[in-house]
Formats: C-alpha cells, sequence, structure tokens
C-alpha cells in the first residue's frame, strides 16, 4: 500500500471517528506533508497524534517518515 | 498629565481563599496505593461490540505512558491483590481520565470514570481479601461531553498520558469541607445572589479556611473550619431567597454526533452504570433516562446491568421517562413516523418494566411541529418536555415555561419548555439563574432544573448530590425539592387551570439550516416513509405476517430520525452509517414489496395525475431511469393497467415563447422564468425572478451544520450559464429542456419539463456540488398578492405569515414545510411540490425553497458530491385544497407499485389513508386515516370497528367515523 493510499484508507477513518481529519499533500524527501481539519485543526495536543501518526506508518509501512502537519481552521474557530 | 488606570497586582482576599481551597483538593484521599501491574491493549471498535486489536496481546501501562489513539477503545486489566494495611477500609479506585471508562472488578461491573469524575467505590462490591481481577474498558474521544466545562475541555484530545490508577482511601472530613466550599464559593462569586450576602461569605469562608493550617504535616482544623462552616455561614438565615424548584437528575445522550452509533451502547453503559452506583450510595437519589432504543442496547449486550437497572425501576429511582424509542428530530419526520416513534418507544417500555410512560422528553431537539400534541395525547403521553425554545431562541424569548401547548387539531398536551439548559451540574448560581429566568412564576407551580453532564452521556456525580443535600441548609436559595419527572410533571401542570396556552408550533428561532443540511438523509427518509406504508399495506393484503421484519426495520429506521442524524448535524461517520442503514431498510422493504404483473394505487384516492412510468424502452429519462410520463387512472387502492396516451399531434409550439395546453412561457437561459402566462385562467403567475437558482454565500459561525442565519442574503455568488436553455427531448406528453449552470466549483444541470396534460412544471436538478460555505435556493416570485403561505405538515398544513411586521415574523425567515408549500390569492396560486426538501423562507411574494447547503462542521465534506432531486410548479385555480395540492403532492411522492393484491376495505374517502398494517398484536387490522383539508364530516360504515388509539389500544367501537379538521383517527377493523 502507498503511503498517500495509507493515510486516505487507514489513517482517515480513526481520524474521522473523532471528528478529526487528515489529508494527504505530498510525499517528498522522507516528508509526509498533510492537512487536518475539523477537531484536528484546533486540537492543543495533536503533536501527539502526529507522533503516533509517525510511528503507524513505521509499524504498518516499514516507512519512518517526518510528518509536516497543515492545520485547516474553520473561519469560526480561526481567532 | 496622562491618565493611568489602577490595577490591582496585590491578592485579593477572595483568591486567598481560593488558593487554599485548592490546597484543601489535594487533602481528600488519604492513602493512595499505584495499581503498578496494568496492561493495555488497543483497539478501535468497528461495529456494535467488535472491535480491531492493535496487537495480538496486552503490553504494559505505566504511569506516563500514551495511551488511546484516534477513535480508539482501550482495554485495561490488572490483578490487584489489596494490601494489609488496606484491607477492611472503605476503598476507592481512582483514574483520572479523558475518557470513558467501565470498570468491572471479578466479572461485576463495579462503576465508571471519566472526564466528570475520576473515583467509583470499590468496597460494597468487593472483597478486599481475594485478589481483584480489573477489566476496563475506555473510549477515548476528541470533544468532551460538555465543551462549557472547562475541566473537560482541557483534557480533549485522542493521545492522552497515562497519570496512573489508584486503590484510595478518602478523608472524609476534608471532602464534606470541600463540597462545602464548592456550593458557598459559587454563591460567592455569582451575581446572581445578594451582594451583601456574597461579602458575608467572602469574609466568614477565609475565617473559616484561616482555621486550618496548611502547613503542617497532618492537616490540622478541618473540624474546626467544619463546625465553623456549620455555625457561622449554614446558621445565619438573615437572607431570604425565594423561588420554588424541582430538580430532575437526567444526562443527555445523542445516540450518534461527535461519535457513532456503535460508541452509544458503552456510553449508555457508562452512565447507567454510574447512576446506579449513585443509587446504591444515596437512597434518595432519583434518575431520569430517555430513549427505549438504549435501554435494548443494555438489554442486549450488558444484560446484569440491565438487571439492577430493572430492580431501581421497581424501588422508583432509575425513572424511564420518553416516550418516544429515540429523541427524533420534530421538523421532518412524518405524522407516522412519529406515532412509530410513540409506539415502538411505548412498547418496548411496556415489556420491560410493564409500565409505559405519561411524557415526551426531549430536551434537545431543534423545534417541534405542530402536530406533535394529538400524536403525543393518542400515544398516552400527556406531558411534554423539551428545552431549547428557551434558551437558544435568538429572536424572541419564548413566553411561557409551564403552559399549555394546543396542536393543530385542538388537541391538548401540558407543556415545560424549561428555563435553562438541560445540562448543568447542580450548581446553587445554575438553580438561581433558572428560577430567575422562570416566566410562569404566579402561575405555573415549580420551574424545572436538570441536574447531570449529558451530550454523551455521563450524568450526575457524587459532588451534585452532595451539595443537593446542602441546599436546604442555605436560606439565600430557592427551595428545593429532587424529583422524578413523572412527580414534577403531574404535580405542577396536572389540573392546573391557571395555565397559560401555546396554540402552534414551537418553532426554534435557530438551528433553521437543519431542514436543508446533508440533502440525501432527508431525501431518503422521505422516501422510505412512503416505501414503510406500502411495504405494510402489501403485506396485509397479501396475508403475510411480516410484522417481525418490519419492526426491526422500522426501528433502525427511527434511530436514523435522532435529532443529530437526520438534521445533519454529526460527523462524516455517522453518515455513512446512516446512508449504510438506509440502504439496508431498502433493500428490506423491496424484499417485502416484492413486484407483481400489474400495477396497484397505493393511495385511497383517483391517480389522476400525470405520472412517470419507468420502462427501459421509454423516451423520457427522469432519475436517469428511462420510462414516460402517463395519466394512471387508476381508482382508489385498485389495480389495473397503464396506458400511455393515444396522442399523436402537436401539442407544444417552440418559439421565444412556448405554448402549452396550459401556458405561455418564456424562458431566460438560465432556466428561470420571466413570463408564465396562464392560458385557461388568463393570468400571469411570475413577477420577478421564478424558478431562479440562487447561490448565497452561508457563514453561520460556529453551529455550521446547525443555523442559518438571516444575513444570509448579503452576499450572492455569480452563477453562469454554461450551456444555455435548450429542448432536448419532446414526445407526446412531455417537453424536456436542460440548461447548464456553474460556479466556479459546482455544475448545475437542470432539466425543465414541460407537459401536455398536467399544469404542473417539473424541474429536475443533477449537481456536482463541490461549494463550501454556501446555501442554494430556487427562488419564486409570484404574482400574488397574500400574506400568508401554506406549508404542508404531512398531517394537515399551517399557516405562515409572509410580512415581517413583527419580530416573531422576522425571525421565521426559514421554516419547515413538507411536501409543499404554497402562497395563494382567493382564486389562484403558485404551490411547490417537493420529494425530499423541508427548508424554505417566504417573504411578501417569494418563496425561496432552499435545496443545498455545504456546511464544514461538524463534517468537513457535509453535502458534496453528486445529487440528483426534483421538484414541481404548480400554478392552480382556487386555494390549495380546491386545488387537490394534498392530493397531487402524495401521487408526487408516492411511486406506482405492481402488485397483483385486491383492496378488500372501504377507501375512506375523502380521509387520507395514512397507514394500513397488521396490529402488533396481530389481532387485527389497524387502519389509521387522517384529515389534511381542515375539514369536518363522517364517513358511515357497512359494520361496527374499533377505535383505537395509536398504542393500538381499544377506546370505543362505532359504525360512523366523524372527523373534525386535522384530525387522525385510528381504527381496528
Amino acid at each position: 500500500m502507498d503511503i498517500k493510499t495509507y493515510v486516505e484508507t487507514v489513517l482517515q477513518p480513526k481520524l474521522q471517528g473523532d471528528g478529526g481529519w487528515i489529508e494527504f499533500v505530498s510525499f517528498e524527501n522522507d516528508e509526509l506533508t498533510v492537512i487536518f481539519r475539523g477537531e484536528c485543526s484546533k486540537c492543543l495536543i495533536l503533536h501527539r497524534c502526529e507522533a503516533w501518526i509517525e510511528e503507524q506508518i513505521q509499524k504498518d509501512l516499514g516507512l519512518k517518515v517526518k510528518l509536516c502537519g497543515i492545520r485547516k481552521k474553520p473561519y469560526f474557530q480561526d481567532t | 498629565m496622562a491618565h493611568i488606570k489602577v490595577v490591582r497586582r496585590s491578592m485579593r482576599p477572595e483568591e486567598w481563599t481560593d488558593l487554599r481551597f485548592g490546597w484543601l483538593k489535594r487533602h481528600i484521599y488519604s492513602s493512595k496505593w499505584e495499581i503498578e501491574n496494568l496492561e493495555i491493549r488497543d483497539a478501535r471498535q468497528v461495529a456494535e461490540m467488535q472491535f480491531d486489536y492493535y496487537s495480538e496481546d496486552y503490553r504494559p501501562l505505566k504511569k506516563g505512558d500514551m495511551y488511546f489513539t484516534p477513535d480508539g477503545t482501550a482495554f485495561i486489566k490488572a490483578e490487584v491483590n489489596i494490601p494489609k494495611e488496606l484491607q477492611g477500609k472503605e476503598l476507592w479506585f481512582s483514574l483520572k481520565t479523558a475518557a470513558e471508562i467501565c470498570v468491572k472488578v471479578n466479572g461485576k461491573y463495579v462503576g465508571g470514570v471519566d472526564p466528570n469524575r475520576e473515583r467509583m467505590l470499590l468496597s460494597p462490591y468487593i472483597n478486599d481479601s481475594e485478589t481483584l481481577h480489573f477489566d476496563m474498558m475506555g473510549y477515548n474521544r476528541s470533544k468532551p461531553d460538555d465543551e462549557r466545562n472547562p475541566e473537560s475541555l482541557s483534557v480533549r484530545g485522542c493521545r492522552q498520558v497515562f497519570e496512573g490508577a489508584y486503590i484510595c482511601t478518602v478523608n472524609h472530613q476534608v471532602q464534606d469541607l470541600v463540597y462545602d466550599f464548592e456550593l458557598l464559593l459559587d454563591i460567592a462569586k455569582s451575581e446572581l445572589f445578594n451582594e451583601d450576602y456574597r461579602a458575608f461569605l467572602n469574609k466568614e469562608l477565609n475565617n473559616a479556611m484561616n482555621l486550618i493550617d496548611f502547613d503542617s504535616d497532618e492537616l490540622q482544623g478541618v473540624s474546626e473550619a467544619k463546625k465553623y462552616v456549620d455555625e457561622v455561614i449554614y446558621a445565619n438565615d438573615n437572607y431570604k431567597g425565594s423561588g420554588d424548584v424541582a430538580l430532575i437528575a437526567h444526562s443527555h445522550l445523542d445516540v450518534a454526533y461527535y461519535w457513532r452509533r456503535i460508541h452509544a451502547v458503552q456510553k449508555n453503559l457508562r452512565t447507567v452504570l454510574i447512576q446506579l452506583r449513585l443509587m446504591d450510595k444515596y437512597p434518595d437519589f432519583k434518575y431520569t433516562h430517555t430513549q427505549p432504543y438504549v435501554y435494548e442496547t443494555l438489554e442486549k449486550y450488558y444484560p446484569e446491568v440491565f438487571e439492577e437497572l430493572k430492580e431501581k425501576v421497581a424501588k422508583g429511582q432509575f425513572e424511564p421517562v420518553g416516550a418516544m424509542y429515540v429523541e427524533p428530530d420534530c421538523n421532518v419526520p412524518s405524522a407516522e413516523s412519529l406515532i412509530r416513534q410513540c409506539l415502538y418507544g411505548q412498547n418496548t417500555y411496556k415489556r420491560m418494566f410493564g409500565k409505559r410512560v405519561n411524557n415526551a422528553w426531549l430536551p434537545d431537539v431543534f423545534g417541534n411541529s405542530w402536530i406533535l400534541p394529538q400524536i403525543l395525547k393518542k400515544s398516552g403521553v400527556d406531558y411534554f418536555v423539551s428545552n431549547k425554545m428557551s434558551t437558544w431562541n435568538d429572536t424572541n424569548r419564548f413566553p411561557h415555561n409551564n403552559f399549555i401547548w394546543k396542536g393543530i387539531d385542538g388537541s391538548e398536551v401540558y407543556a415545560c419548555v424549561p428555563p435553562t439548559h438541560f445540562i448543568t451540574w447542580n450548581m446553587p448560581s445554575q438553580i438561581q439563574e433558572n428560577w430567575e429566568a422562570y416566566i410562569d412564576k404566579d402561575s405555573g407551580g415549580q420551574t424545572l432544573n436538570m441536574f447531570g453532564y449529558g451530550d454523551g452521556g455521563s450524568g450526575c456525580t457524587e459532588e451534585m448530590i452532595e451539595l443537593m443535600h446542602r441546599f436546604k441548609k442555605l436560606s439565600v436559595m430557592p427551595k428545593c425539592e429532587h424529583v422524578s419527572g413523572r412527580e414534577f410533571l403531574e404535580k405542577n401542570l396536572k389540573g392546573n387551570t391557571e395555565l397559560e396556552t401555546w396554540d402552534g408550533e414551537l418553532y426554534l428561532e435557530m438551528h433553521r439550516g437543519t431542514f436543508t443540511t446533508k440533502s440525501n438523509l432527508k431525501k431518503l427518509n422521505r422516501s422510505l416513509e412512503f416505501k414503510f406504508r406500502t411495504a405494510e399495506m402489501l403485506s396485509l393484503m397479501r396475508g403475510e405476517d411480516n410484522r417481525e421484519k418490519i419492526t426491526e426495520l422500522y426501528k433502525k429506521f427511527l434511530i436514523n430520525q435522532f435529532h443529530d442524524i437526520l438534521p445533519g448535524s454529526h460527523i462524516h461517520p455517522v453518515y455513512v452509517d446512516a446512508m449504510k442503514d438506509y440502504e439496508e431498510i431498502e433493500k428490506g422493504l423491496e424484499k417485502i414489496i416484492n413486484e407483481g404483473g400489474r400495477y396497484f394505487n397505493t393511495l385511497n384516492f383517483k391517480r389522476d395525475a400525470l405520472t412517470f412510468i419507468e420502462d427501459e424502452n421509454g423516451s423520457n429519462e427522469r432519475y436517469g431511469k428511462k420510462g414516460y410520463f402517463a395519466v394512471p387512472n387508476l381508482p382508489s387502492l385498485s389495480g389495473g393497467e397503464i396506458k400511455k396516451a393515444d396522442f399523436d399531434g402537436e401539442w407544444i409550439t417552440l418559439g421565444d415563447t412556448i405554448e402549452t395546453p396550459f401556458y405561455k412561457v418564456k424562458f431566460n437561459p438560465d432556466g428561470s422564468i420571466a413570463s408564465l402566462y396562464d392560458r385557461e385562467l388568463c393570468r400571469e403567475w411570475a413577477d420577478g425572478d421564478f424558478n431562479k437558482l440562487k447561490i448565497y454565500t452561508d457563514n453561520p459561525g460556529n453551529y455550521d451544520a446547525w443555523d442559518i442565519l438571516p444575513n444570509y442574503k448579503d452576499k450572492q455568488i455569480e452563477v453562469r450559464t454554461e450551456k444555455a436553455l435548450e429542448l432536448i427531448s419532446k414526445d407526446s406528453e412531455c417537453a424536456t429542456f436542460r440548461t447548464v449552470l456553474k460556479t466556479e466549483k459546482s455544475t448545475w444541470t437542470m432539466l425543465i419539463r414541460l407537459f401536455r396534460q398536467s399544469r404542473g412544471i417539473e424541474v429536475e436538478n443533477i449537481v456536482n456540488w463541490n461549494e463550501k460555505h454556501k446555501l442554494a435556493k430556487a427562488e419564486f416570485s409570484c404574482n400574488v398578492l397574500t400574506r400568508k403561505a401554506l406549508c404542508d405538515t404531512s398531517a394537515g398544513f399551517i399557516e405562515r405569515e409572509t410580512h415581517r411586521n413583527t419580530t416573531w415574523q422576522q425571525a421565521r425567515f426559514e421554516c419547515c414545510h413538507h411536501k409543499w408549500c404554497d402562497m395563494s390569492e382567493t382564486d389562484g396560486g403558485v404551490a411547490i411540490i417537493n420529494d425530499g426538501k423541508y427548508g424554505a423562507g417566504f417573504h411578501n411574494n417569494v418563496i425561496s425553497l432552499s435545496l443545498l447547503r455545504a456546511t464544514i462542521r461538524p463534517d468537513v465534506v457535509s453535502d458534496m458530491g453528486m445529487h440528483n432531486f426534483c421538484y414541481m410548479i404548480v400554478p392552480h385555480s382556487g386555494d390549495v385544497v380546491s386545488a387537490k395540492i394534498n392530493n397531487l403532492a402524495f401521487q408526487y411522492n408516492v411511486p406506482l407499485v405492481k402488485a397483483d393484491v385486491k383492496w378488500n376495505m372501504p377507501t375512506f374517502e375523502p380521509l387520507y389513508l395514512q397507514s394500513a398494517k397488521k396490529s402488533e398484536d396481530g389481532t387485527m387490522t389497524v387502519i389509521r386515516l387522517s384529515e389534511q383539508d381542515g375539514r369536518r364530516g363522517k364517513i358511515t360504515l357497512d359494520r361496527k370497528v374499533k377505535l383505537l388509539n395509536m398504542l393500538e389500544d381499544v377506546t370505543g367501537e362505532t359504525d360512523v367515523i366523524e372527523y373534525k379538521p386535522f384530525e387522525i383517527i385510528t381504527i381496528g377493523w
């Protein structure tokens, strides 16, 4: 499974189940860039989830990645 | 000289008290022994009681470890031998967590911990000299039960740090004093209470704290402080409060919302379990719990806890409330759906507890249809409770709290719209706020104040009960009485002749977007409502007993009418679940409906409207299926063949003005109608934008999925015409025109059909919708002078004023309607019939039908993707009733079926045959009839029939059915 499919089919349902949202943007030079929306975008401890995502990718895909998360807060929570 | 604002930087006396209060709380536990051999296994719940595990086995769980995963469930276990020095003492289990954890010890459910409580009592449920097997199941969520509780908000997030689990003993002297301070500090900080009393409290709480020596190793002076509080503070009754407040323990449990329905099983278990344990400890504690559906899940998956619940119900401590199967949305579901909510809800309670309930308990629903009082009254419900109109209305203060609600047919129920939120934590300031907001102080008796954490369940805490036990010591507080729901309602409302009456819908001046958000759910809900009707009728006529299957399907359907599912206010996985459920329900119903050789008209009036007949050889296409248009001409409840009309002449003239037998139409390239001249009635119907697609920016703020704000019209986005309107097909009955409209991101194809034999002008919309924060409406500026619009409610019609004279009309800029809405003069008007749209606005002579929204909270991709829906414009002579718009709307929504069946009963015209089914007990045929034109009259039968209520109890016998406007009548045949 490629990393884009992994983000979309394995990680996404889990984050969605908590009101969160993750979207694949790019994977270059071991850096995985994703967009976080929904509850993830305003989570105060998102860094813990980001570390967990890196662990899961290493465990399931055998890839050591550095996650770069972009938060897209909705306008009504972007204060 | 520059002005310098004096800012106090030194610590105030009250802050000194607060600081020491924090120190005092650190001494609540007299001893804590850490459980160090915990093990954890991470999982994710994928279905009810089904889990995908992250690992084959458990791993050790130590303080400081990360635990829980996104949407994760964790199983935690340990074998615990209580140290000798703790044996024989009152023992507690403590685990500070953001998760929702149910705890089993040696196979027995002992209690739960969550963000609202960190400890649970062990002693009465364990033998502390034997090895204790702890089994915990925890569900973590990023969203706390109630975002107003800052403590639970601060610990939100998917990945948590484990803070350790402990066996503890509690210093009750300290704990008692903490409760006292909790209570008194809340009053001291609340401006709702007497200023002098608050000054007194601030002074004396400081004095009480001065008696405690926080520097000593063993906290000294606690009993002296407690004595001081009793003898100086509680003993002071110089300050008199007023009011009479009924305190009802309740936990709001959204079946689905920021979580899937599968999680509600454990949310309910935890809530119930915690309340049962509080009942063990506090024999005076009573708790109300709604939704028979969640009782069913407890019975099915946790029978031992359910048995305990039944015992507490028998003792009167645990009170089932709410006759409806779930707490449904009460705008969009039809009358028959709401009846089934009551029928299956009441039957479930009766089976479980041997009795029904006499109330509907719907604290969180988004407004209530005018058809409800009749349905409730005829379902054994005398009392109605719903909070939102009092505290959420954005424009007008709803004028009653305890009152009589008069329904569309004149039925009356006692109603309570409590003055404040249904989630409170029993603080004096919240109770005082309730009393002060209570409008009916002189006529309504007590005011209702619910307490208990909720949304995702959780319920009451020990602290709430302890505080409640102290209220009577405070002369400054209103008189408080802890009662059950039934006690409150019967004591204050029953027979109360002083109550005012509200005659009309309970419109919520908020959440107006929920009539439109998640368009696909609404459309499927509509079509399945009629499919249930067809399936039950055909089962009856075929002599098939499908009761069990239909009940199973109906229950699944009713769950999806829950007030955060059907209205669209939920996360994406909830939508996916609902769509899957609808697919299963549809398949199940189609299997029952089956297929016969000839067409059958399930409507109890002649099917005389032009109808689309599916046929792979047909020359028309509708909803992606081939077919042709024909007038079925099938008599009421009869079968037959449908023949295409034998017509091969010209019936339509094309050109700048298109002429049909009914109209001269001038279209604009975008499909809007510049002129619609009625050749029969010799009048123009369009007066400005007519059938004009308008897309507005729709930025309602945090309540994104819920709200449409009145400023939505401020900004309109450009909809350009990609392909101008053109004729794409024409046959002997129908001419179809197509236009393709575009925004920057979406494509909107509009198919407009003109007919030879119908006054209706149908508009099919095929939309690839990729917008964000937009509201699409079809607007119809009608050449009609009227001050009212009529709207179908599914069981009669309601009038809505079209002017903006007062704030009450201004607030109703977006309303819920069912199959049709209409603006008419006395001799003619324009009706819009839909097949799954519910939101509409009426202003002066403009009808604006809400079509699609594009919200991003809670679901980031709400309503994105393909949509296909139709509506029909029906200019008509006379008024709605004489034009038979309701009958037309039924024909538009109820598909023809093929079934070789025969109806052996009367047709019951002119009433609408709403349902024909086997009775729940299988002993008779149940016929439900609905008067929908606002008339009275009678139907004489050739035999005596049983008169039934909606729960199918026999209430009488007759051979003449007398009906009055908007009455729903149930008979047993």
